[in-house]
C-alpha cells in the first residue's frame, strides 16, 4: 500500500476529531516551543557574551599578580611580588610581540561634586588604555602621557557618573573631589553600558601614578596588553612570562589571562547552559509524547470495530500498525511545526522587546526539535499501534 | 486446477479455550464451495455458523483439518498473505453494517480498494458503479448516518463487492432489518448470484434458505445436512 494512503487515513481520522487532535498536539507544541525558545535564549546569551568579550579588545592579555591558575597541586608561591610600573617598562622595552601596554590600578572611592556624592570604581591608568581596552573618550580627551608623568589631578568620567553628579550641566573643566583630592574633569567616556555585569559607564579614570599616590599603592592591579595578532597570543604569553619571571626572581607569581581563554571558558559554560535548558525543555516534549500515547490508546479502543472491519476487508497487521503510527507521528510533527513557529515567534518577540539580548533561533535547534518531535510521535505511537495491529478481527468486530 | 473447488474444508475442527474450559465449536466439518454457488448456512443459535463462516472467509483459522483455496493449503500463510486473500478473494457483509461514519458512502465502498492499491480517482469511480449496481447511485456523497438501515446494508454489500471477490460471505445480513427491507436484500443477493457471484449466507431467515441453491444445516458444531434445493423447487418458487 502506498504510504500516502496511510497519511490520508491518518488525516481523515484526526480531522474527524479536531479538538482532541489539537489538545493532544498541545503537549508537543509546548515542548517544542520551549526547546526553541530556551535554546534561542541560551544561544542569544552566548552571542551576547562573545560580543562583549570581543568588545574588551581583541587579543587582549591581562597580567594579574598571584598564581591563580595552578596546574595540579603545584608549589605555593613563596612570596608574591607585586606587579609594578617597572615590570610594565621592562615589558615595553623587551617584549616584541605586544601591541601596547597599559597599567591599571583599581580602587573604590566616593566622588563628590558640589553636594552630590557617588561611590564609584576609580581606574588609574595611562594613555594606552584607550587603544588596548578599546574604550574611548567621547567628549574632551582621555588621560595623556603628560598627565601620567606629571601625576596630574585630572579625571575622565563615565556616562553614569556624569549623569548622577552633573545632571545636564557640562562637567568639562569642573572640579570633583575623589576622596579628599580635587580633580579636574577633562573628558567623558563613550557609553558602553553594562559589560559582563560591570557598568563601564559608572567609572572614573585618573592617571595611574596619581591613583597610586592617592590610594597609597605601589603595585598595579593589573597590566593590560595586546598580542599583535591572534596567532601570536601563545608566544606573546610565553614572552611575557619569561620577562616577568626574570624580574620576579624566577617565580611565576603572576597570571596571564587571555581574552581568548576567557572566551573559550565562557563558551564552554554557556554551551553547557544551552544544553541544560534544551534538555529541560525536552522533558516537556517527552510529556507531550506520553499525552499522544494516552490518546492513541483511547483511540485504538474506540476504533476497535473499525480495526476489525479494516482487517476483514484486507488490511494486514502491518497496514494497521502503519495507520496508527503515522497518525501519532502526524500529530507530533504538526505539533512540532506549530511549536517551532510559536517558539520562534516568542523568541523574536522577546528580541523586539529586549534588543540587548541577541536572541536567535538557530537552524540546529529547529532541526533537533523537529526530529525529536518526529521520534516522540513514532516512539509513543508504536505501542498503541501494535495493540491495534494485533487485535483479533472477529473479536474486534464484535466489540461494543 | 480450474476444476478444484474454490474452497475445500477437510475434517476441520475449531476449539476455543477459555480458562480451563474447552469449547469444541466445530467438529469434523468437510465441505466444498464451488464457483457460482449460493449457499445458505442455517442452524440454531450457538451451533457454530459464524465460526464456520469466519474460517471459510479466512478471518479465523481452524484448530485442525485442512483448508484449501483453489487447491492450495492456506494453513502456513502469513498474516500479510491472509490479509491479501481476504482483500482479493472475499467480501464480507455483517449483521451490523460496520460502515465508517467519517467517510462518505462512496469512500466506504472504496475502502477495500485502498488495500488493493487503487488510486483515489479510480476507487471512487468504481465505488459509484457499485453503488449504482445496488441501487444507491445517487447517494455517493452522503454519510452513512443519513441512510436507512436497508440502504446501509446495501452500501455494505457494495463494499463487499469492491474487489470483485470470488465469494461474498454474509453473516445474518437481514438480522437487523425489517422484513420488507430484508426482502430487498434477499432479492439483491439473488441478482448478484444470477450475475455470477458466489454467496455463502448465514441466516435464520427462512426466505434466504428457500432462495439458496444449497442449504447447509449445522447442529452443535456438526454438519447435519447438506441439501441441494432442486432446480424445480427454485424455478417453481
Ligand atoms: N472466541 C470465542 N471463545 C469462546 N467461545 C466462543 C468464541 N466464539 C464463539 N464461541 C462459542 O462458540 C459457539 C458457536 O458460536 P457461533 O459460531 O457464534 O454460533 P452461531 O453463529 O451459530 O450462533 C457458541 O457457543 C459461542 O459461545
Ligand atoms: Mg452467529
Amino acid at each position: 500500500m502506498n504510504p500516502f494512503e496511510h497519511l490520508r487515513i491518518a488525516f481523515d481520522a484526526l480531522l474527524a476529531n479536531k479538538i482532541r487532535a489539537f489538545l493532544t498536539m498541545l503537549g508537543v507544541i509546548i515542548g517544542v516551543a520551549s526547546v526553541i525558545m530556551l535554546v534561542a535564549i541560551g544561544e542569544g546569551a552566548q552571542t551576547y557574551i562573545r560580543k562583549e568579550l570581543m568588545g574588551i579588545g581583541t587579543n587582549l592579555l591581562i597580567i594579574v599578580p598571584g598564581k591563580t591558575e595552578t596546574t595540579g597541586m603545584g608549589r605555593m608561591p613563596s612570596g608574591i611580588q607585586k606587579i609594578t610600573i617597572a615590570d610594565l617598562r621592562a615589558l615595553e622595552k623587551r617584549a616584541t610581540l605586544l601591541n601596547g601596554l597599559s597599567a591599571v590600578v583599581v580602587s573604590n572611592a566616593p566622588v563628590k561634586y558640589q553636594n552630590r556624592l557617588r561611590n564609584v570604581q576609580i581606574i588609574g591608568t595611562d594613555q594606552n588604555f584607550e587603544q588596548v581596552r578599546n574604550l574611548h573618550a567621547e567628549i574632551g580627551s582621555f588621560i595623556s602621557k603628560a598627565d601620567v608623568d606629571a601625576q596630574r589631578r585630572v579625571a575622565v568620567i563615565g556616562r553614569t557618573v556624569r549623569k548622577e553628579l552633573f545632571g545636564e550641566a557640562n562637567p568639562l573643566g569642573r572640579t570633583v573631589k575623589i576622596g579628599e583630592t580635587k580633580f579636574r574633569v577633562i573628558g567623558i567616556m563613550e557609553s558602553k553600558g553594562v559589560t559582563l555585569g560591570m557598568d563601564i559607564d559608572d567609572h572614573v579614570f585618573i592617571p595611574v601614578e596619581t591613583a597610586q599616590e592617592i590610594f597609597d599603592q605601589d603595585g598595579l592591579t593589573n597590566i593590560l596588553t595586546q598580542a599583535i595578532n591572534e596567532n601570536t597570543i601563545e608566544r606573546a604569553k610565553d614572552q611575557i612570562k619569561a620577562i616577568m619571571m626574570q624580574r620576579h626572581a624566577g617565580e611565576e607569581d603572576f597570571t596571564i589571562i587571555s581574552q581568548q581563554a576567557m572566551l573559550s571558558t565562557m563558551q564552554t559554560i554557556l554551551t553547557t547552559f544551552t544544553y541544560v535548558l534544551g534538555g529541560i525543555a525536552s522533558i516537556s516534549l517527552l510529556v507531550g509524547g506520553i499525552g499522544i500515547m494516552n490518546i492513541m490508546l483511547v483511540s485504538v479502543r474506540e476504533r476497535t470495530r473499525e480495526i476489525g472491519l479494516r482487517k476483514a476487508i484486507g488490511a494486514s497487521q502491518r497496514d494497521i500498525l502503519l495507520q496508527f503510527v503515522i497518525e501519532s507521528v502526524t500529530l507530533s510533527v504538526i505539533g512540532g511545526i506549530i511549536g517551532i513557529l510559536f517558539g520562534a515567534g516568542v523568541a523574536y518577540g522577546a528580541k523586539a522587546a529586549f534588543p540587548v539580548l541577541p536572541v536567535d533561533v538557530s537552524a540546529w535547534s529547529v532541526a533537533l526539535a523537529f526530529t525529536f518531535a518526529f521520534f516522540v510521535g513514532a516512539f509513543f505511537g508504536i505501542y498503541p499501534a501494535m495493540k491495534a495491529a494485533r487485535l483479533n478481527p472477529i473479536e474486534a468486530l464484535r466489540y461494543e | 486446477m480450474s476444476d478444484a473447488p474454490l474452497i475445500q474444508l477437510d475434517d476441520v475442527t475449531k476449539v476455543f479455550v477459555t480458562g480451563a474450559i474447552r469449547y469444541e465449536v466445530l467438529k469434523d466439518i468437510s465441505i466444498e464451495v464451488r464457483r457460482g454457488e449460493y449457499i445458505a448456512l442455517i442452524g440454531a443459535s450457538g451451533s457454530g455458523k459464524s465460526t464456520l463462516l469466519n474460517i471459510l472467509g479466512c478471518l479465523d483459522v481452524p484448530t485442525s483439518g485442512h483448508y484449501r483455496l483453489e487447491g492450495e493449503e492456506i494453513s502456513a500463510k502469513s498474516d500479510t498473505e491472509m490479509a491479501h486473500i481476504r482483500n482479493r478473494f472475499f467480501g464480507f457483509v455483517f449483521q451490523s453494517f460496520n460502515l465508517l461514519g467519517r467517510y462518505t458512502v462512496a469512500e466506504n465502498v472504496a475502502l477495500p480498494m485502498v488495500y488493493h492499491g487503487l488510486g483515489r480517482r479510480e476507487r471512487l469511480d468504481k465505488a459509484k458503479a457499485l453503488l449504482t449496481r445496488v441501487g444507491l447511485g445517487e447517494f455517493t456523497g452522503h454519510y452513512p448516518s443519513e441512510l436507512s438501515g436497508g440502504m446501509q446494508q446495501r452500501v455494505a454489500i457494495a463494499r463487499a463487492l469492491a474487489n470483485n471477490p470470488a465469494v461474498l460471505f454474509a453473516d445474518e445480513p437481514t438480522g437487523n432489518l425489517d422484513s420488507k427491507t430484508g426482502t430487498e436484500i434477499i432479492s439483491l443477493f439473488e441478482q448478484l448470484n444470477a450475475e455470477g457471484t458466489t454467496l455463502v449466507v448465514v441466516t435464520h431467515d427462512a426466505r434466504v434458505a428457500q432462495h439458496a441453491r444449497r442449504v447447509l444445516t449445522l447442529a452443535d458444531g456438526r454438519m447435519l445436512t447438506d441439501k441441494q434445493n432442486s432446480i424445480a423447487e427454485l424455478t417453481g418458487a
